[in-house]
Parts: structure tokens; C-alpha cells; sequence
């Protein structure tokens, strides 16, 4: 990464400066951390700093798929109705049909490829933009789920096989199940989007779409994969939230939304070309994670909360997208 | 392809989609309003037409408020115009005028004033956000709504304010000449709208801009300014609109900017499918939220369940969008 900036031709002052816009995020969060340690001491605690990568984990699966459809060139509004129908499915599996936990887990995976195949369908064969295609399934996937649950009520199953249950609470050598998937998933796409052919062709077409085509690479086969993989990746979300709270809750997906697109633009900033990658990803969902348990320790009321993360939120992308621009 | 292939072939599917794509939004609402003339005959009565016109109030100022972001930043959906935040940023100013108003006992005027002045501010986020931080419309008014919506949910606690402020009673209930005050109102502020944007110099700059940005930059305009100035009049727009939101619910409610989003969206593209030449215009955005507000009257009276709605129009939304982008495609 140093390599790739250092040898940048703009002159021998403008990496130096790129590379201070492009860690002055660590700085702030960084600033952030210490802020919350010296506002309460509880923060700074091993408890409470496993409590944020645990509490991360789910953002952080569904800021993954959202990652490979933004270094697609996309966008993909529909990750929360992914996240529910993951859920829905597996627990609906579990209750209704007494599927065994891996069945369940892969009935929660078909559910988000669902939402995947159609946001593919739309961008690849009708050439909706993604915003939009992903804005209607968005709100078509709400109203399913209305339906479903005739106004929103919840589904819950108390008795849960402990394998599933296990998929949250549950912990491997003494870690927490749920940062043991985090890390896996993040593992995968490492490798499957920094590490490999594979992904330097979605970055290609990210970059390039035109470029890429004529390189030879089928562009309609890599973003139809890559808005399906996103999906199910969501669903695993999904069936981590089912397992933790034993229930599915319709529409709980929405609340991941804007923080996994915040997430990675973060990353992107922070990266020497502005591309959305997987370690920023990670590195914006921990800042958000850190951000979400420093308020919560903070003990504002909910709606203060939600208002000021609202706000960060905006701040966030404000700083990720004008250090980018900085740096062009 | 297929056609370049077979020249002489009598029937073929593509040609025949690519045909019917551009009036394909058109013929799916011609077809719903006649399901619902026939299984719902109250649908066709004056007074039902009455309620469709008043219903529409908020979602046509609103969808004004997106036709202009639209017009002056190109109709490309991805680096275009648009504004997500309209109906968040009305809500919010609705949120603040209703707790004046009712928890705080101001007087109605005053608490306007503030609530318009809230909801251009909103406007000036979005042009900060847009024109110089440089982030995408989509991206940062998506974002920006997020955040109003947030702001909404402190100044009110999300719990319901009812107003029961005669204007805002006036403006629910009154009649002139048989026609609702509401929807005079209405004609009157889209009349505005078109005045401003048709029939003046600064208008058709602005109009301009949104054709093609690197010709008006080179004929001396900053396309700049007239983004940011388009924000805030959508801002401007979504002040003058959360009167109406007030209006229409009696007071403030929460989650209504969700749907709004929606039948704004809707209402804004479907307007396009109207135009020859298939561009957001003023005239198809207000046509456009009659027809949406239509539906949803008509949905109402044939009984059918609230939780569809969404299902419904999010379909129509992509039904919409589909048809632009293949009728697109054969102009290229």
C-alpha cells in the first residue's frame, strides 16, 4: 500500500500530505477513544472492548456484502430486507417445518440469494441503476414482510437447537462465536476481493466498466454474482440476529443500512485510491461499534441517540468523501 | 441482435418490448384504474376525486421540491440531481412546527417561520453536502435523511402532536368556491414553480445546467450555484410542504416520510413517462402525485390491506425506472 503510494508521480510533498488526509480518520478515531475512556472508565475495560467486536460483528458481515457491491460501482439499499429474509427464513424453518439447524441456516442463505437474484435480475437484465433497483426491492421487501407478519409483529422460537442458538452466544476456545464468524467472513472476502484474480476483476469493473468489458471480463456475470453473494452474506447476518434474539423481527434489518454504507466509505477513504476494500471496511465498523457503545455508556435516551448517530453518520461520509477529494 | 440476425422475421419479442417499453408505466396505471373503476364504483364519484386532490397536497409540493433538484442536476439517476431528503426534511420542519405550536404555545405564524427556515436549512445541508464536499446527490441526501429523521425523533420524543390550529384546520377543511383551500394552494405554489422555472432568465439557466452541465459551463454559467440553489429551493419546498403534512394529519405523526419518500420518487419519474421527451418536468411531477394519490384512494376503497401498499407502489417504482432505462436503450 506505502509502495503503491510513495510512487505516486505528483511530486515528493503531495504523498505525504495524501497519506496524513488519508490516516487523519484514525485520528479522530483515535480522539474518539480516548474521549469515551476518559468519559467513563467502564469503556476501556476488556469486558466492554469485547462487548464492541462482538457487538460489531453483524454490522460488520453485512458491511462485507456491501463492500463488494460498491466495488462493483453499485450500491445495494435492499442489505437490510437480505438481513430480515435470512432470519425469516431460517426461524420459519426451525418453527414450521422442525428443519434442523443446518437446514435452517441453509434456508436463511436461499432467502437473502432471493433478494439477491432479483437485485440482479433488475441491474443486469432490466438496467435499473442499482440505487433505484435496490431502492424498490427495499421497499417491496418491507411490505413483504408486513404481509407476512400480518403488520410487523414479531416471530419468535424459544426453543431453538442449541446448535443455532450457538451461532451468537455460543463460543469457540473461550472467543465469541459471533467475532469468530466476523472474522472468518472477513477472511473470505480478503482473499476473495483483495487477494485474487477474481477480485481485481470486481475492482476492474468498479473502475472500469467499459474497460473491463472490452478486457474480456463479463461484467454481467461478475455483478450478478456479486449482488447475490452480497445478499446471502447479509442473510448469515441474519441468521446471527435470529439465533441472538431467538426470534425474527420484521424490519430490523433497516437499522444496518446506512451504518454498513457508512462503514465502507470510510474504508475507502482511508485507502491510497479511494476504493472501498475490505480492511477499511472493517476498520469503519469498528470506529461505528466504538461510536454506538461510547453513546449507550453515555446513557442518552434513545431518540438522542439515534439522532446523534444519524449525525455522526453524515459526519463520517462528510470527512470519508472530502478526503478523497483532497488527495485527487 | 436477434433482428440483425433474421431480418425478415415477422415477430420479434425484443422489438415488440422495446416498442411498448416507454409506455409501459402508463399502460400498468391505465390498467389498475380500471381494475379499480369496476370493482370499486365509488371510485368514480366527485367526492372521491375531492379526496384524491387533497390527499396529493404534501407529496405534489414535495415531488415540485424534486423536480427542480432534477431539472438542475440532469436526470442521470446515479451523478444527476436528486433529493431523497425532501419528505424527511418536511417532516422534520412539521415535527418542530407542531411542538411550538402545541407543547411550547407559540403562535402559528412564528412557528411557520421556523419551521420554513429548519427546512431550508435542511436545503443547505444537502448543497454543502453536494456542491462542496463533492458526494453523490443520491448518496448525501440519502444520508442527510437519516439524519433529519434522527432530529425529528428528539424534537418530538416519536410521540404524536396533534395541532388543532385554526389555519391548520383552515387549511385541511376550508372551501372556496367549492374548491378545498388546499388544493388552490397547491395550484397555486406548482404555478409558482412553473413561472419561476419556465418564464424566467434564471430558470432556464438553471434548466440549462441540468441538459448539459460542461455546455453551460462553458457559456458562463456556474453550474455550482445553481445546484446549490436548486437544494435549497427543494428545502424551501419541504418547508412549504410540512404545513400541508401538519394539515393533512391533524398534526405530526411518526414514519410518515418513508411513505412520502416513496410516492415522491413514484410520483417525480412516473411525471417523466408523460413528457415527449421523456424528462422530469414540473407538470408530470404534480400529474404524477394526483395519479399516485389516486391509487392510493382507490386501494383504500376497494379494501385492500394497508401492508400491500408498499409492495404495490415499490413495484410500480421499479416498473417505472425499468421502462425509462430500456426505452434508453434504444435511443443510444
Amino acid at each position: 500500500m506505502n509502495a503503491a503510494a510513495s510512487s505516486s508521480p505528483t511530486g515528493s510533498t503531495a504523498p505525504v500530505l495524501g497519506n496524513l488526509a488519508r490516516h487523519s480518520f484514525l485520528l479522530v478515531m483515535l480522539a474518539c477513544f480516548l474521549f469515551f475512556a476518559v468519559y467513563n472508565g467502564a469503556f476501556l475495560s476488556l469486558g466492554n472492548l469485547t462487548n464492541i467486536l462482538e457487538g460489531s460483528a453483524i454490522l460488520l458481515v453485512v458491511a462485507l456484502g456491501m463492500t463488494l457491491v460498491v466495488a462493483l460501482g453499485g450500491i445495494d439499499l435492499s442489505v437490510g430486507v437480505a438481513l430480515d429474509f435470512g432470519a425469516a427464513f431460517a426461524i420459519v424453518a426451525m418453527k414450521d417445518y422442525d428443519a434442523s439447524w443446518y437446514v435452517a441456516i441453509l434456508c436463511g442463505l436461499a432467502g437473502g440469494a432471493i433478494v439477491g437474484l432479483l437485485n440482479a435480475i433488475l441491474v443486469v437484465r432490466l438496467s435499473v441503476s442499482p440505487f433505484l433497483a435496490t431502492l424498490g426491492v427495499f421497499f417491496i421487501g418491507g411490505s413483504v414482510q408486513r404481509i407476512f407478519t400480518n403488520g410487523g409483529g414479531p416471530i419468535s422460537f424459544r426453543r431453538l437447537p442449541t446448535e443455532y442458538y450457538n451461532l451468537a452466544v455460543g463460543n469457540l476456545f473461550g472467543i465469541p462465536m459471533k467475532i469468530v464468524i466476523g472474522v472468518v467472513v472477513l477472511a473470505a472476502f480478503y482473499v476473495l476481493l483483495e487477494r485474487s484474480v477474481f477480485g481485481k476483476r470486481f475492482h476492474a469493473i468498479g473502475m472500469q466498466p467499459s474497460a473491463a468489458r472490452i478486457a474480456g471480463i463479463n461484467v454481467k456475470t461478475y455483478t450478478s454474482f456479486g449482488f447475490i453473494v452480497a445478499s446471502m452474506t447479509c442473510a448469515i447476518g441474519g441468521i446471527m440476529v435470529s439465533a441472538n434474539l431467538r426470534m425474527f423481527t420484521p424490519l430490523a434489518g433497516n437499522a444496518y443500512l446506512m451504518q454498513s454504507i457508512a462503514a465502507v466509505f470510510i474504508g475507502a477513504s482511508m485507502h491510497p485510491r479511494g476504493r472501498p476494500n475490505v480492511l477499511g471496511t472493517a476498520v469503519g465498523v469498528v470506529f461505528l461499534g466504538m461510536i454506538a457503545n461510547g453513546l449507550n455508556l453515555m446513557g442518552l435516551d434513545f431518540n438522542a441517540k439515534d439522532a446523534l448517530s444519524g449525525i455522526i453518520l453524515v459526519v463520517a461520509l462528510v470527512f470519508a468523501i472530502a478526503q478523497r477529494r483532497l488527495k485527487v | 441482435m436477434t433482428s440483425l440476425a433474421s431480418p425478415r422475421q415477422s415477430f420479434d419479442i425484443g422489438r415488440l418490448a422495446r416498442a411498448v417499453a416507454p409506455s409501459l408505466p402508463l399502460i400498468v396505471f391505465l390498467a389498475m384504474f380500471v381494475y379499480l373503476g369496476i370493482a370499486s364504483p365509488s371510485f368514480l364519484e366527485p367526492s372521491t376525486f375531492a379526496l384524491i386532490l387533497k390527499q396529493s397536497i404534501p407529496t405534489t409540493i414535495v415531488s415540485l421540491g424534486l423536480a427542480t433538484v432534477v431539472m438542475a442536476g440532469g436526470d442521470d439517476v446515479v451523478s444527476g440531481g436528486i433529493d431523497l431528503s425532501i419528505p424527511a426534511a418536511a417532516v422534520l420542519a412539521a415535527a418542530v412546527v407542531a411542538d411550538l405550536v402545541t407543547n411550547h404555545a407559540w403562535f402559528i405564524g412564528p412557528a411557520l417561520l421556523i419551521g420554513l427556515l429548519t427546512a431550508v436549512a435542511c436545503g443547505l445541508v444537502n448543497a454543502f453536502l453536494v456542491v462542496l464536499v463533492g458526494m453523490t446527490p443520491l448518496l448525501a441526501t440519502f444520508a442527510s435523511a437519516t439524519a433529519f429523521v434522527g432530529i425529528g425523533k428528539v424534537v418530538t420524543a416519536s410521540r404524536r402532536i396533534n395541532v388543532t390550529d385554526p389555519l391548520v384546520v383552515w387549511l385541511r377543511d376550508g372551501v372556496i368556491a367549492g374548491v378545498p383551500v388546499g388544493v388552490i394552494a397547491a395550484c397555486v405554489i406548482s404555478a409558482v414553480f412553473y413561472f419561476v422555472l419556465h418564464r424566467t432568465r434564471w430558470g432556464l439557466n438553471l434548466q440549462a445546467v441540468g441538459g448539459n452541465r460542461d455546455a453551460a459551463e462553458i457559456s458562463g454559467l456556474s453550474p455550482a450555484k445553481f445546484i446549490a440553489t436548486a437544494f435549497v429551493i427543494a428545502g424551501l419546498a419541504a418547508g412549504i410542504g410540512s404545513i400541508f403534512v401538519l394539515a393533512r394529519g391533524s398534526g405530526w405523526a411518526p414514519g410518515t416520510e418513508e411513505n412520502m419518500m416513496m410516492e415522491m420518487v413514484l410520483a417525480t419519474f412516473l411525471g417523466a413517462a408523460f413528457s415527449p421527451r421523456r424528462i422530469v418536468t414540473l407538470w408530470g411531477a404534480v400529474l404524477g402525485a394526483v395519479l399516485v394519490s389516486a391509487l392510493s384512494v382507490g386501494f383504500g376503497s376497494v379494501g385492500i390491506d394497508i401492508f400491500w401498499t408498499g409492495c404495490i407502489k415499490g413495484g410500480l417504482i421499479l416498473v417505472v425506472v425499468a421502462s425509462s432505462a430500456l426505452s434508453r436503450k434504444v435511443n443510444i
